[in-house]
């Protein structure tokens, strides 16, 4: 198992999420998040009051997968979480050593 | 606080440790100790009793009758086991005896609900003697099927009052004996804790009324819940309970008082309303769960429960039966908690208090006044005439006061009765847009929505009263949410959390408060009609009510920008990259101008605010600012960047042509060729057409000049050929005349004709004081810009006057140049500490350095002054050098 954790544009986040849907991954966690990679910020000035805008907003998606969906998942947010400009967001991928399911106690893949 | 043990426990150990044998049913149950089980017996006896009940209750039975027989059903077994378990301890029950406390105390059990019992010891010796006998009884009634809640005390620990414990009071107030020592009882009953009730009395009333606001605050202080918990929301049971308390608490006797008798009935009418909804929760869920879900909403339709017409509704028809019965019993409440908290007061508090209570603001012949901070009436019959009603309304929505509940009260007793004709009841827009248009709408919108003043001034509202829309995003009912979003935008006066703090300044300062406010009552009515698109449903109400209400073509025009496109921000926010120059400038072009867009940015701001408490987080609030932000700087960086071709504006010159007769195509070609195209966002076909036509007159009057009075305010328009200086001179003449510019544009265009507009204050009330010296002043004007009059002897003597005025805030200045907004244009943006003539004084430095005003856009923020101007020299930007040369020269004027 996977986890998986992407931060994409939230732009592109109804997007994404449609075609993990479609790509039949139905759990996942989001949060809505601040920061930045090379995409640094930038001021703002409105009526005389100048805004950092140095953490820029995106989207997290978390989602723990079993191995044989780990490819079609990433392949499907590159597609659509991509516009090609800077700020795009990045994927991260981690192993998982056990998941289990509080209700029932289901252990692995199972349980996801 | 000890509680007795409420596990469930193995029936066998339970009957071993009575020392009782297994029977099968239906033998008798035995008298004597060591002989036969009561739990083999009663069970199955209770189970029946209890499943009799549940079906007298589907098929029909009120609640009333439901609720005090499960009571009488638990009675009987806790008698019964409390008898059964003293013969098997063989004990008396001398020093111990069984009290019902809360609801139980009150012979309402409904059918999932707590047994709340009491252990009364006559002293600590009896508490621990009995503790076996009640770990035995308490395991027993569990295993009969009954949810225990127990405490135990002895008598002397009653007299105490637990500050940590107010509920364990509050249950206490409805005891009830049940079994046992029944002098123990009566010694509390009648010598402990009246006494220790009547000391406490204070401390109960303010926790009471603490705990009571905190849960309404937990609840959202609203009734409307799309899946309401019909116990401890607002409206709930609890309230009604809270109110009994708080008048019994109070001093008075149990059951309502102070209310009168159709209230009495009413109140009466909800609670069996609602106790069914409860019953029916408790029987569908199989547990204490009170949250009327959508699912059972349904089902509760369905069977038109607490229902006697027999008529079959949907379930948002039931619904609203529903909130209808909610609301009686969150008014008698909220009635009853306005009442001020008692507290024990000196002599010299209560002297002061008196001459206080005497004392009420003056009310300037007017039936209302204000006291303890809310109005009151003095003349309640003046209120049958409607213009009198508004006008409390008015004041209400002006100064944020509201109306007491008593206030509210009478408004409503002279609506109700038919002996009492009201007058005026005609409410016109000018009178709407009073209330709708001050600072704290919401305070009087919510009572006029309570007392169904709202559906007469605007009937579409009827629509989405007490609505229902199922969806897992919004909380409350569609009223309530429009109502909300109001309250959201008047909270910005002082925003109670950091996600409203950039919005604060928008709400401050935002031009035609009163259509954002309309626009809002409609943007969601749509939800109401039998339509695909709510949004289309809404524009529908709008054009009934604007027909209605006689709104202007352009006030009309701009709710119907604002309905329209009120999911539009958000979607944006949510949808596009609000970074990317691109979106940002098509949002700009739809929106059209600054001042819609602070409308249509308040909207949403509201309206997501609105949907449930979370749904604005700060990331959302920031993505919104900071869309808002890109979008305005849009505005004011492009300016010069589109000018108009006339030819390409067909309708434009339609609608322009309806408004002139006689006029050629070419002539309005002419006129508008080249004006930026804010030009138009900011000025209707009809004002354009009488620009125009001013225009035509200039051969024989080189200026021409409209001035238009609002409430506060003056507009001047002023129209010429373009010559050095322009702008200098009209901010100077007005500077000279004791004007104070809070807002401007200057535009021009291709055949060099300007077009200024200037709105200012009459800072002396020359003008609206003396209207004769409105001629002078437009002459005075049009002279000094023809250069027939010098400038310098008006601005003589304001000079002194205006610089011994120190400011009320400091404001820093600043003065940036910006090179890359514009292809052909300076940018130079200017905040300043506002004062009279200061206009005058930035236009003519920069006249006085050769630099030509293209396009201006002056505004106000408080005492903040934000100026833009184009400026061009020899057609060309300025050079750096020029740049600090004119920095500086600012510098010297604006410090």
């Amino acid at each position: 198992m996977m986890k998986l954790e992407a931060i994409i544009q939230p732009s592109r986040f109804e997007s994404v999420k449609d075609a993990l849907r479609e790509a039949g991954i139905e759990g996942m966690t989001v949060t809505e998040v601040r920061g930045h990679g090379r995409q640094k910020g930038h001021t703002e000035v409105y009526r005389g009051r100048e805004y950092t805008v140095d953490l820029l907003p995106k989207v997290k998606l978390e989602m723990v997968l079993p191995d044989k969906l780990v490819n079609t998942v990433v392949d499907t947010i590159l597609k659509t979480a991509k516009t090609g400009k800077i700020g795009d967001g990045k994927i991260f991928l981690s192993r998982v050593e056990e998941a289990i399911r509080i209700r029932n106690e289901e252990r692995g893949e199972n349980a996801l | 606080m000890r509680s007795a043990a409420k596990t469930r426990s193995d029936v066998m150990s339970i009957t071993a440790r009575l020392g009782l044998r297994a029977v099968r049913e239906g033998q008798p149950v035995a008298t004597m100790q060591g002989s036969l089980t009561p739990l083999a017996v009663l069970g199955p006896q209770a189970d029946d009793e209890r499943q009799r009940i549940r079906s007298q209750f589907e098929s029909g039975v009120g609640a009333r009758e439901t609720v005090a027989a499960l009571c009488q059903l638990a009675d009987s077994n806790i008698r019964q086991v409390f008898g059964e378990v003293l013969r098997v301890h063989n004990t008396p029950s001398d020093g111990l005896c069984l009290l019902a406390l809360g609801g139980y105390g009150r012979r309402l059990l409904f059918p999932y609900s707590d047994l709340d019992i009491l252990f009364l010891f006559g002293n600590e010796k009896a508490e621990q003697s009995f503790r076996p006998l009640i770990a035995d009884f308490a395991r027993t009634l569990w295993d009969l099927g009954f949810r225990v809640s127990s405490a135990g005390r002895t008598l002397e620990e009653c007299k105490r009052i637990e500050e940590d414990n107010v509920e364990f009071h509050l249950a206490l107030l409805d005891r009830r004996f049940l079994s046992g020592d029944s002098e123990l009882f009566e010694k509390l009953d009648i010598r402990v804790l009246p006494s220790s009730e009547k000391q406490a009395r204070p401390f109960m009333l303010a926790q009471l009324h603490k705990l009571t606001k905190d849960r309404l605050t937990r609840y959202g202080n609203t009734i409307f819940h799309l899946e309401p918990n019909v116990k401890e929301a607002p409206g709930g049971l609890r309230d009604y309970q809270a109110a009994v308390w708080l008048r019994q608490v109070a001093g008075g006797e149990r059951g309502i008082q102070g209310s009168s008798a159709a209230e009495e009935e009413l109140a009466s009418g909800a609670v069996d309303f609602l106790s069914a909804i409860r019953c029916f929760l408790h029987y569908s869920n199989a547990r204490n769960d009170n949250t009327l879900t959508y699912e059972l909403q349904s089902a509760a339709a369905d069977r038109s429960l607490g229902i006697s017409d027999g008529v079959p509704r949907d379930a948002a028809e039931w619904m609203r039966l529903y909130f209808r019965h909610a609301r009686t019993l969150n008014r008698q409440l909220l009635r009853y908690l306005e009442h001020k908290t008692i507290t024990p007061r000196s002599l010299r508090q209560r002297i002061f208090s008196a001459a206080r209570a005497a004392r009420m603001e003056p009310s300037n012949g007017k039936p209302f006044a204000v006291r303890d901070g809310m109005f009151e009436l003095l003349d309640q019959h003046a209120l049958s005439d409607r213009a009198v009603t508004f006008q409390l309304f008015t004041e209400a929505a002006s100064t944020g006061i509201p109306l007491s509940r008593r206030t509210e009260r009478s408004l409503a007793y002279i609506m109700k009765h038919p002996e009492i004709p009201a007058h005026n009841v005609e409410i016109t827009w000018p009178v709407l847009r009073a209330i709708l248009g001050a600072d704290y709408p919401g305070v009087a919108l919510r009572p006029i929505q309570r007392l169904g003043l709202l559906t007469e001034i605007l009937p579409e509202f009827a629509r989405i009263d007490s609505l229902v829309v199922r969806d897992f995003y919004h909380r409350y009912t569609v009223d309530e949410h429009t109502l909300r979003t109001i309250e959201h935008l008047q909270e910005l006066a002082e925003p109670p959390d950091s996600r409203g703090a950039h919005f604060q300044t928008l709400w401050k300062s935002v031009d035609r408060r009163d259509l954002l406010i309309f626009s809002l009552l409609l943007h969601d009515i749509g939800k109401g009609m039998a339509v695909e698109n709510h949004v289309a449903g809404s524009l529908e109400a709008l054009d009934t009510a604007a027909r209605r209400l006689l709104l202007s073509e352009d006030e009309a025009a701009e709710v119907h920008f604002l309905i329209e496109h009120h999911l539009d921000m958000s979607a944006t926010v949510q949808r596009r990259d609000i970074f990317d120059p691109s979106t940002i400038s098509a949002f700009a072009n739809m929106v059209g101008n600054q001042e819609r867009l602070q409308r249509l940015c308040l909207l949403t701001y509201a309206d997501i605010h609105a949907v449930n408490p979370e749904a604005l987080t700060p990331w959302k609030a920031d993505m919104l600012w900071q869309l808002f932000v890109a979008t305005s700087n849009h505005f004011s960086r492009t300016l010069d960047r589109d000018r108009l071709h006339a030819h390409d504006e067909l309708s434009l010159l339609e609608q322009i042509r309806a408004h002139i007769p006689n006029i050629g195509t070419e002539e309005i070609e002419r006129f508008l060729e080249g004006f930026p195209r804010r030009y138009l966002a900011v000025h209707s076909a009809a004002e354009i057409a009488a620009h125009l036509t001013l225009s035509r007159e200039l051969a024989s009057e080189p200026v021409q000049t409209e001035l238009h009075t609002t409430a506060h305010t003056f507009s001047l328009t002023l129209i010429t050929a373009d010559r050095p200086a322009l702008f200098a001179t009209i901010a100077g003449v007005l500077a000279g005349w004791g004007m104070n510019i809070i807002k401007a544009d200057a535009f021009g265009n291709a055949a060099g004709v300007v077009l200024d507009t200037f709105h200012f204050v009459d800072l002396h009330r020359t003008l609206e004081l003396n209207p004769t010296e409105i001629g002078r002043f437009r002459q005075s004007l049009a002279d000094v810009v023809n250069g027939k009059a010098p400038l310098e002897p008006l601005l003589k003597d304001r000079d002194l006057a205006s610089r011994a005025r120190p400011p009320k805030v400091a404001i820093d200045t600043r003065t940036n140049f910006d090179d890359t907004s514009s292809e052909h244009s300076t940018l130079l943006e200017i905040v300043a500490q506002d004062r009279p003539g200061l206009l005058y004084d930035i236009g003519s430095t920069l006249a006085r350095l050769g630099c030509n005003i293209e396009v201006a856009l002056i505004d106000t923020e408080g005492q903040k002054v934000i100026d833009v101007f184009y400026l061009t020299e020899q057609g060309n930007k300025l050079s750096a050098h020029k740049q600090e040369i004119l920095r500086r020269a600012l510098q010297g004027k604006l410090e």
